[in-house]
């Protein structure tokens, strides 16, 4: 159990280091700028609409500390933290006064929603027909699979969204292409709702599945065609056990353990690709927040949500680590 | 048991042939790596293959095994085993009989044994996936039996509980014999079992495979490039050299007087005490099993070299009861005809 | 130059790979002959479809998508190549000399780079562009992206730096008295150069992705012709619901092709590095 210990401390101390560094180069980045920030992005805002005159002293303030311009450079940065920390980003330029996190709670779960449910999809897909194919190399079918699959790889979620996007929005109308789901439709636990959830979620959830779906596919490939040389499953092989057996626990089980490591790695980035698919498909998550609030000139907005997204990938990661040693006994006890 | 099935041997291997066929880059390759041996072993036997490292030992056994994949095939000759009068030949019975066979009646010790436990799952599940279903017995019950064996071997029945990692290199050698034994199989194929261990842990791992041999009197192959593993173990011995068995006999025979010129090396080469002349390495190398020398695949290390080495391969003869050579030094070929 | 040569014969995926990528550069260096500076718009008549005279037709902005493909693309991959060398040096550094150093070095580097595995680039790269709005350009972002990216590659090199460090020929040159930066670029580098450049194929996949999603987006240099600049220019004329549908479909085609070409020598690179999944490739 102190292995466990030990393996949880370090993956805690993973976790606060991606969050402060995170962070800091956020900071670093809204100091990199040669123009002044806060007149830029009130100037830019107030074109969008009227503002009235309390709305933008409230807007300045925030914005000066967000920004950090208010006092000495450490000081400037102290405060950065202290607004981070609290989670409070002040007010919305673009929807004032609502504040920037009650925006960002609301577009969270959509985001969560979409991640988790295309991520656990693709990984599952992706690791079985691939520690297939990788276990009956000879088979054509898993072979075509492996083609499809690694023919989607290599384009990015923006690409592959817009193609479908095309297909299903002008050649071939028959699923909605845009929204998260119906907007007329009493939110809540019934079935007209969830039913208008779930096909709006097709679009966007089969882009990023078809993205993902190589990577894992072929990661898990070569794994499975590395273990099943391994002396345990030659020798499970000698010993007649049963072959769904060996290819369930022997060969499966232990190509997953790098897999699940490889989840964790590419969280970033699939996250990178739910924002794009969102931007595409018009889902109200995130990545489309992110998206309008760049184009309203919304600082505190787009701050704001790259903040959380940095700390709720990473403790995604670090929920990962933590199931981890289910996976690998050798990280539990030692 | 019959006198007469007792005598049958357990195994025989008749003329066998395994090669590899590798293909590569435009490039085909063949490597003969078993090559026309013939043996048999006995009941209650242990018989021991020695050679250097890729003589084709390990392949040898892998194809007596069955456990061949491609690149490797057999090309000709058979493996026939006579479980308690039964005969099954390895290379043509279907693969239900083969799955049998295995550890039922059939058990392997593995060369780099350290690894062959599943990494990821306790040692517990190991025997459960593969005796489990030979024994017939309820679960409880068949745990209690897998207990009751490990104490006989002098093991703690808690390592089933344990994970791979957590024991020792010795400890996992241990617990794969006791894996290979817990059905008491009728044959045993032991692939250098002791390579990876220091000596003391070598020792007590030979005397638990001897051990336990004579307790469920299975008949054994031990592979070994190490000659003195084989002088304390073995009751009859085999001696390959790049794909070929070139001499079989008693090992006590053949330590006392070697045949072959090669097993007169290796017999030389062994250390003894008091003997503190400096000892004589065998020039040149292996052949490469890709591209063998014609003739016998030992003359161009060969002291005794002569012109028909080169063109003809001398054929395994009986030279005395239970003693066989291939060699034209030994029998020359007027004779062997 | 014989690796390369058996390659190409014997190994489908990177015949193909070249192929492509070939045809994709051709394509690019086109861009030389082009008769039309690439920014100036309403040369030629708006709207033509693809015709003889206008091979790829023609955008509504009067251009011709033929030539402005060229210039496009041309960016679009030395955009891809920069950012994709740069940030080479990164991980080459890094992961050289954490696999070299070992211990607590090793422990600190690698701790930062999983960091930067982990890290959404994407929100900080529009936070990027939000600071930087009219002062973004192609070299900015170029730099952005390599100081972002060099991480997982990093983590590949430090694994064979640290097998290369138990070698005999490291202990060698230790005793012989060189240093550290000695042994690293004399000893090391060149056992690592065929994974960088191998990994440099899918870095360059990495980055023009991005960069393709970022312009498409509007958030980089809209003036500069990408393929992602084209992209969101046929977007801002709605080309699509215009009929326009040439505008789009060349570059989507063109890129999909440089993805793919990348992606395949990458792969079968990675296969001539790896004895391991060439030995599959021999018995399977």
């Amino acid at each position: 159990m102190r292995g466990y210990g030990v393996y949880l401390l370090t993956r805690l101390g993973q976790f606060v280091l991606v969050v402060f560094i995170g962070i800091n180069i956020s900071f670093i980045v809204t100091h990199s700028t040669p123009i002044d920030p806060v007149e830029a992005t009130i100037a830019a805002s107030t074109m969008f609409g009227a503002v009235n005159p309390e709305a933008i002293a409230i807007m300045r303030q925030s914005l000066k500390e967000l920004y950090g311009l208010e006092g000495g450079l450490f000081e400037q940065y102290l405060t950065f933290w202290r607004r981070v920390v609290v989670l409070d980003f002040g007010p919305s330029l673009s929807a004032f006064p609502a504040p920037v996190s009650a925006l960002i709670a609301r577009a969270l779960p959509w985001t969560v929603g979409l991640l988790v449910v295309s991520t656990v999809l693709t990984w599952i897909l992706g690791n079985l027909l691939g520690g297939l194919a990788g276990y009956y190399h000879q088979s054509r079918t898993l072979r075509f699979a492996g083609v499809v699959a690694m023919a989607f790889h290599p384009i990015p979620y923006y690409i592959v969204a817009f193609m479908l996007l095309i297909v299903f929005g002008y050649l071939w109308p028959i699923l909605p292409i845009s929204g998260g789901a119906q907007i007329n439709l009493q939110r809540g636990f019934n079935l007209p709702f969830l039913s208008s959830l779930l096909i709006h979620s097709i679009l966007p959830i089969t882009s990023l599945v078809l993205v993902g779906l190589g990577g894992w596919f072929m990661g898990m490939r070569s794994l499975v065609s590395n273990v099943v040389t391994e002396d345990y499953v030659t020798y499970a092989e000698l010993g007649g056990v049963d072959r769904r057996r060996i290819l369930a626990s022997y060969v499966m089980r232990n190509s997953l353990v790098p897999q699940v490591t490889g989840l964790a790695m590419s969280l970033g980035a699939i996250f990178n690709g739910a924002i794009i698919t969102e931007q595409v498909f018009g889902y109200p998550g995130i990545g489309h927040l992110l998206i309008q609030a760049v184009h309203a000139g919304d600082y505190s907005l787009v701050l704001g949500i790259t903040t959380i997204s940095i700390i709720a990938v990473s403790a995604a990661v670090f929920l990962i680590d933590l199931l981890y040693p289910l996976l690998d006994p050798r990280v539990r006890v030692r | 048991m019959s006198a007469a099935a007792s005598t049958a041997p357990v195994l025989q291997v008749e003329a066998l042939r395994a090669y590899y066929k590798i293909s590569s880059f435009g490039l085909d390759r063949e490597v003969r790596a078993v090559d026309d041996v013939t043996f048999h072993v006995n009941a209650n036997e242990i018989y021991g293959l020695a050679g250097e490292s890729s003589c084709g030992k390990t392949t040898l056994i892998r194809t007596i095994a069955a456990a061949i994949k491609p690149p490797l095939r057999v090309v000709g000759g058979s493996v026939v085993f006579n479980f308690a009068g039964r005969p099954v030949d390895m290379q043509k019975a279907d693969d239900e009989t083969v799955a049998a066979v295995r550890w039922k009646h059939l058990s392997y010790i593995m060369q780099g044994s350290m690894s062959v436990l599943n990494p990821v799952r306790r040692v517990e599940r190991a025997f459960v996936d593969f005796a489990f279903r030979h024994i017939g017995k309820r679960k409880p019950e068949f745990l209690d039996i897998v207990r009751a064996h490990l104490q006989r071997l002098d093991l703690n029945p808690d390592i089933l509980a344990a994970y791979p990692h957590q024991l020792s290199g010795g400890m996992r050698q241990r617990v794969a014999i006791a894996l290979a034994t817990v059905c008491r199989p009728e044959f045993i194929i032991a692939d250098e079992p002791t390579t990876a261990l220091d000596v003391i842990v070598q020792n007590s791992v030979l005397a638990m495979i001897r051990d336990v041999q004579k307790e469920i009197g299975s008949s054994l192959i031990f592979v070994t490039h190490d000659l003195a593993v084989h002088a304390n173990l073995c009751h009859r011995l085999g001696i390959m050299y790049a794909g070929r068995l070139v001499e079989e006999g008693p090992t006590a025979e053949i330590f006392k007087a070697p045949k072959h010129p090669y097993t007169t090396h290796l017999v030389a080469s062994l250390p003894r005490i008091g003997n503190t002349a400096p000892k004589k390495g065998l020039e040149g190398t292996p052949p490469s099993l890709a591209a063998p020398p014609p003739g016998c695949r030992f003359h161009p290390r060969c002291p005794l070299a002569m012109d028909i080495c080169r063109t003809q391969n001398p054929p395994m003869v009986e030279v005395l009861p239970g003693r066989r050579v291939a060699c034209f030094a030994v029998t020359p070929p007027g004779r062997a005809a | 130059m014989r690796v390369v040569l058996d390659l190409f014969r014997y190994n489908r995926e990177f015949a193909i790979g070249v192929v492509l990528l070939g045809f994709v550069v051709i394509f690019a260096s086109l861009s030389f002959f082009s008769p039309y500076p690439p920014n100036d718009s309403f040369v030629v008549p708006p709207d033509v479809p693809p015709s003889w005279a206008y091979p790829l037709g023609t955008t509504s902005r009067g251009q011709d998508v033929f030539w402005l493909l060229t210039f496009a693309i041309r960016n679009t991959l030395l955009f891809g190549f920069a950012v994709a060398l740069l940030s080479r040096i990164l991980s080459l550094v890094i992961g050289l000399v954490a696999g070299y150093a070992g211990g607590i070095v090793d422990r600190i580097l690698m701790s930062l780079n999983d960091t930067f595995i982990v890290i959404p680039l994407f929100p900080i790269l529009v936070l990027f562009y939000f600071v930087m709005r009219d002062k973004m350009s192609w070299g900015l972002l170029a730099l952005a992206m390599s100081c972002l990216g060099w991480a997982y590659d990093a983590r590949l090199i430090r694994s064979i730096a640290m097998s290369l460090r138990t070698r005999e020929f490291t202990e060698t040159s230790i005793f012989s008295g060189m240093s550290m930066r000695q042994i690293l670029t004399q000893e090391h580098l060149p056992y690592v150069m065929p994974i960088v450049f191998s990994t440099l194929m899918n870095n360059m996949n990495w980055s023009i992705g991005l960069e393709v999603t970022l312009s498409v987006l509007g958030f980089t240099d809209i003036n500069t012709p990408t393929i992602g600049v084209l992209i969101y220019w046929a977007n801002q004329h709605t080309a699509l619901v215009a009929g326009v549908w040439w505008w789009i479909l060349f570059p989507v085609l063109l890129v999909v092709i440089a993805f793919v070409g990348l992606f395949l020598l990458a792969v079968s690179m990675n296969e001539h590095i790896d004895p391991r999944s060439r030995l599959n490739r021999v018995t399977g």
